[in-house]
């Protein structure tokens, strides 16, 4: 069991799911309540991450992290070959599942609740707060459990822009295809293990979130009495 | 003071321009009319949750909204306008308890919850205040919205369509309790529904609409024996809508021509050869007995036809009989009338109506323009036929 590379992943992960949970609900938000020019062709890019090849996904990382890019050149961040570039790739891969569940959660809030705390004298930032987030809070709980898992699991990506150094940029994706490679293959049953159990937990959680139907539909009980 | 809410705007909704200009005091008025007609988006540019194209809406020295030519272009966000907003689907906030919902537009008040706990008392809900909204019955429901609207202190209050989804008897509760309100606060309410019963039970004053724009205002006794065109009438549910042209005016009667068939109605201040628009109150057409002398019934129209359907209701049976001319005219009668008559369909009656049973509501030349109620109606406001 390759613990720096376990703890690294917790790192990663962390940091990378409220990265997620802050750009996903920002841009779902955007997404349900502006109505932008050339709106669908956003929201497909948005998407392009779930279904490109990590290398894909990696290449341009590497565009973005490194000489000659916007952020090196002019802010002089250089973060290529560390491991806050694993934080970025692992952002970029969770980022179209957060908005995607978040974004359905927000679009599901009835708007004459909205309304209707407008009359009652609210202001939006409170009407966000003490309305919409609220009644989308299981979606966007979803999105961003789904979004963590995911970024979690980041392999290929990663691998391409972290360098895969032992100890200080490797993951526990990464010590996994290492410990194959390397043929250390009770290192990688354990790993593989802890992997699929976070998964699994993760995954139950977002089951657990989802309202069984008749509960959600349910609007006025049915044996209550009028007086 | 009394208050007074101004609304004149015009709103362009796909194929209809919804026109709305009209004036609201403390009173409840109702907004009555088919669906579609523009009713909902009125009330949404007085609350704020619309903007017109054009117009303003001043409540009285509060500007709400205002977009005119040579003004200055003003909205004021629903937030800041107290007007409160009673919608069909309750709209209650599902993740609150009772109290919570109604101490919403409390919040940051030290007597919040205080507060919430006397509307809910005066609402007699004090007894649900821990339950959650999809706990409670629908008339609950709309009661706690009711609570929760007037905790925001409004002026205006607006029902649109609030109780139609409820039974009658849950509904003709809450509308004593809205009545009861209404004269406590000195509110303006304004109240939307195509149920004339509703309208009837809770209204002080009635607004026809239809596509967009509001046909007649007024008490609501005055809009239903004094419609100011055919559409009101078609609207209001009116029957036997017939169109004459008079042929002769004295003192005592306006003769009108009604496809060749001379009636005999109340004095009318137009010249003959006017076309106009009338109706016989179906109510106050009565049946003669076949065996009763005709005598007595002079100076009243007399109509000949047949029995072609009939509708037994709890109070009142409905008739439709076949003039022999081809016009078909509706009678009401109390059902304890007529009990020795055989009304089946086919039997030949004889109606007999007093000249005051035809209501001229307008000349046919200002049908187009739909505006005023006709001025011309000479008639006098008795109800009492008999």
């Amino acid at each position: 069991m390759n613990w720096s590379a376990l703890w690294l992943s917790v790192q990663v992960t962390t940091i990378a799911t409220v990265c997620i949970t802050a750009f996903g609900l920002a841009l779902a938000l955007l997404l349900t309540r502006v109505r932008l020019p050339g709106h669908i062709v956003i929201e497909t890019l948005l998407l392009l991450p779930l279904v490109l090849p990590p290398s894909v996904i990696g290449y341009y990382l590497l565009l973005a992290l490194g000489r000659g890019s916007p952020l090196v050149e002019w802010f002089n961040v250089r973060i290529l070959f560390t491991w806050p570039a694993a934080v970025v790739a692992a952002t970029v891969v969770g980022l179209p599942l957060m908005i995607q569940s978040s974004r359905a959660a927000l679009a599901n809030v009835d708007p004459v609740l909205e309304n209707a705390a407008r009359t009652l004298g609210s202001s939006e930032w409170r009407i966000f707060w003490q309305i919409t987030l609220p009644l989308a809070r299981r979606g966007i709980l979803a999105g961003v459990i789904l979004g963590g898992a995911r970024a979690l699991g980041e392999f290929g990506a990663t691998l391409m822009v972290t360098g895969n150094i032992p100890g200080r940029t490797q993951t526990l994706p990464v010590a996994i295809y290492d410990a194959v490679q390397a043929r250390r293959y009770a290192d990688a049953h354990l790993m593989v293990l802890v992997m699929t159990g976070m998964a699994f937990a993760g995954l139950l959680w977002v089951r657990w979130l989802e309202p069984p139907p008749q509960r959600a539909r349910r609007e006025t009980r049915s044996d209550a009495v009028e007086e | 003071m009394v208050p007074q809410l101004e609304v004149e705007f015009e709103k362009r909704l796909g194929p209809m321009l919804l026109q709305m200009q009209f004036s609201v005091g403390a009173e409840i008025l109702v907004l009555f009319g088919p669906s579609g007609a523009g009713k909902t988006q009125t009330l949404q540019a007085i609350a704020g949750l619309m903007r017109p194209d054009r117009g303003r809406i001043a409540l009285d020295d509060t500007l709400f909204f205002q977009r005119e030519p040579g003004a200055r272009a003003f909205h004021l966000p629903a937030r800041k306008r107290r007007v409160g907003y009673v919608f069909q689907q309750y709209a209650l906030f599902p993740h609150l308890t009772t109290l919570g919902n109604v101490a919403f537009p409390l919040a940051g008040r030290p007597d919040a919850r205080a507060r919430a706990m006397a509307l809910l008392e005066r609402m007699r809900l004090d007894h649900l205040a821990w339950r959650m909204p999809h706990e409670l019955s629908g008339g609950q429901q709309q009661r706690v919205a009711i609570a929760r609207a007037l905790a925001a202190e409004p002026r205006v209050l607006l029902f649109d369509e609030s109780f139609s989804a409820l039974d009658r008897r849950i509904r003709e509760r809450l509308h004593a309790d809205l009545r009861a309100l209404q004269a406590e606060q000195r509110l303006i309410v304004i109240y939307v529904t195509h149920n004339l019963d509703d309208a009837f039970a809770v209204g002080h004053r009635l607004a026809v609409v239809r596509d967009g724009r509001v046909e007649q205002i007024g008490q609501l006794d005055d809009v239903f024996t004094r419609p100011a065109n055919r559409r009101v009438l078609e609207i209001l549910g009116i029957p036997n809508a017939i169109a004459a042209r008079v042929v002769e005016v004295t003192p005592a009667q306006t003769v009108l021509d009604w496809d060749g068939r001379l009636l005999a109605a109340p004095p009318l201040d137009l010249p003959p050869g006017a076309e106009v628009t009338a109706y016989i109150r179906p109510e106050d057409i009565r049946l003669i007995y076949p065996d009763r002398p005709l005598n007595r019934m002079s100076g009243q129209n007399l109509l000949e036809g047949q029995v072609i359907e009939r509708r037994p209701g709890r109070h009142l049976h409905h008739l439709r009989v076949a003039l022999n001319d081809g016009h078909l005219v509706e009678v009401v009668h109390p059902a304890s009338s007529y009990t020795a008559l055989p009304l089946l369909p086919g039997t030949p009656v004889r109606l007999v109506l007093r000249k005051e049973s035809i209501v001229v509501i307008a000349p046919r030349s200002a049908e187009g323009q739909g505006d005023a109620p006709a001025t011309v109606l000479a008639e006098p406001r008795d109800q009492n036929t008999a």
